[in-house]
């Protein structure tokens, strides 16, 4: 057993902070009260400890490299960890509470900016969000029959629709539905059937559908092997400052770009 | 009436059987005493009363004495029940020749229940209103927002008391004139104060409704030249490079829309 003990203690060794993942109350609290000099985030999608240094996590990552890189990508942007420090970070690996501790360098990741995606975007976090989980569920339902795919432009929607021209007649003009709106996911089926972008606004609301994108594509660098759709979403995010969320038709992978650039990549089927 | 009947049993039956009906409804007053007892703590139970008052003062005052809401208001009712019994058992026996006393007593005695009943209402609505409202301000962090909750508390007691106070007969001419006046300032002060959201909000139904112009479309309002970016309520975002204007709804509405289609 010691040998054991003697790795799990280098393991926590000489952490500069702690990063908890969705920690119980109790949990929470006798982290804060150790007296130890490291510094305790938490992140969670709710502060319901109500911490003093905490990182909303914005969606239920089941991937555990990708809720450590958010959390921790979190934690470096509002200035709780520094860049060179050692962070501990406890979560929970399979169902059962808190299993996991990692070891991680706070440079161990290139920058990708998944937490700028959500906060220090035009649209607010809640509804960038609503819109991912529009995506997965439709990226979801899609594979049941044959996959769909489906291209989300959101925030900065003035500019989106100057910058784009209707296919059709626009199915949502003079209807005030907003991402995260119940009737949404009754909508989800119809979704799919829909060529074209769906533009939705900084508040959420969804302003158009059939929509052509016509922003220029140059020099927009993408992973090579992506579609049109993937084109279209990265160029119209540089044109403006849209964030743009596309459900692949032929892989059914979730993809997220900012400023012509892919930031986050989901596959539906984990969640 | 009750002693209408009192008589007749004491015309059917001789005067120890009306003695024994009396104790009678004595006894029958404790046991239905007793099933009003369980019956209204089954009920406020099951209503989720319990976790309604849960946290208020009231409650936690009620905790200390070893008791609580719930318990207080059913043993109230249960009281009522039983007093009800020996008034009616005495009725029966004509043990006292003071009807009158009597009389007047039971016309009083659902005032006084009402009264102490609007007592406790009062002042858990007003614990629970407070809770509500500081609950909702929570996100607000402003010192001078932690007076709101604490006026909505003590109106609430205000209009409880106002209504034990009329029932139990004390005159409340005054207080009433006193509440008047202060509803009558609360709407004409907040009509004051709310009347440019409130014109914005009229203009902004409409706006949304009717969508005269729409996200995305090129917009003059005034001399602010750009592209409609949102329509809420109560405001339009236009954008025009790197300057966003916020501009109220009643303005839109009063100075009018240049659409400019090019």
């Amino acid at each position: 057993m010691t040998a054991l003990e003697d790795l799990s203690a280098d393991v926590v060794a000489d952490v500069d902070a702690t990063l908890l993942f969705s920690p119980s109350v109790s949990t929470y609290e006798t982290f804060e009260d150790d007296g130890g000099e490291e510094t305790t985030v938490v992140v969670a999608p709710e502060n319901t400890v109500e911490a003093e240094h905490y990182v909303e996590l914005p969606l239920e990552f089941t991937d555990v490299t990708g809720r450590i890189r958010f959390g921790l990508e979190g934690a470096v942007e509002q200035d709780l960890v520094g860049d060179e420090d050692v962070v501990a970070c406890v979560t929970t690996l399979f169902d059962d509470g808190m299993d996991t501790v990692v070891r991680v360098h706070a440079d161990e990741f290139t920058r990708a900016g998944v937490y700028d995606l959500f906060v220090n975007s035009r649209a607010e976090a809640a509804v960038i969000r609503d819109v991912f989980e529009v995506a997965i569920e439709l990226g979801k339902k899609g594979q049941k029959g044959k996959r769909v795919g489906a291209l989300f432009v959101v925030g900065d929607a003035g500019k989106v629709m100057n910058k784009s021209r209707p296919l059709s007649y626009n199915p949502f003009e003079k209807s005030h539905v907003h991402v995260g709106d119940p009737i949404v996911n009754v909508m989800l089926k119809e979704f799919s059937r829909l060529d074209g972008a769906f533009v939705i606004s900084d508040s959420g609301k969804i302003v158009s559908a059939y929509r052509y994108l016509e922003p220029s594509a140059e020099g927009v660098d993408i992973p090579k092997g992506l579609g049109a759709r993937h084109m279209a979403a990265g160029a119209v995010t540089r044109d403006t400052n849209a964030v743009a969320i596309v459900l692949s038709e032929s892989d059914g992978m979730v993809r997220a770009f900012k400023a012509g650039e892919l930031i986050l990549e989901i596959d539906p089927e984990e969640y | 009436m009750q002693t209408e009947w009192a008589r007749y049993i004491r015309r059917i039956f001789s005067e120890e059987t009306a003695f024994t009906v009396s104790i009678a409804i004595l006894i029958l007053g404790i046991i239905v005493a007793y099933w009003t007892w369980r019956w209204v703590n089954t009920v406020l139970q099951t209503a989720g009363v319990d976790d309604i008052v849960e946290g208020t003062p009231f409650e936690r005052t009620a905790q200390s004495f070893g008791t609580s809401t719930i318990s207080i208001l059913s043993q109230l009712a249960a009281l009522f029940v039983y007093i009800t019994a020996i008034i009616l058992a005495l009725n029966v026996a004509q043990l006292m020749d003071v009807q009158l006393f009597w009389a007047q007593l039971t016309g009083y005695l659902p005032r006084l229940f009402i009264a102490i009943l609007a007592v406790i209402l009062g002042l858990v609505a007003g614990d629970k209103a407070k809770l509500v409202v500081s609950d909702r301000l929570r996100s607000v962090k402003l010192p001078e927002a932690g007076l709101i909750p604490e006026i909505v508390k003590y109106s609430i007691f205000y209009i409880a008391a106002l209504l034990a106070l009329s029932q139990i007969g004390v005159a409340t001419d005054a207080l009433l004139v006193l509440l008047a006046a202060y509803a009558f300032g609360l709407v004409f002060l907040s009509g004051l104060a709310f009347k440019d959201l409130l014109s914005a909000g009229a203009a902004g139904i409409y706006l949304l409704f009717a969508e005269p112009y729409a996200i995305g479309d090129k917009v003059k309002i005034d001399d602010k030249r750009g592209i409609v970016q949102e329509v809420d309520m109560f405001v339009t975002h236009v954008e025009a490079d790197g300057e966003e204007y916020i501009i109220p709804n009643q303005q839109v509405f009063r100075s009018g829309i240049v659409r400019i289609r090019d």
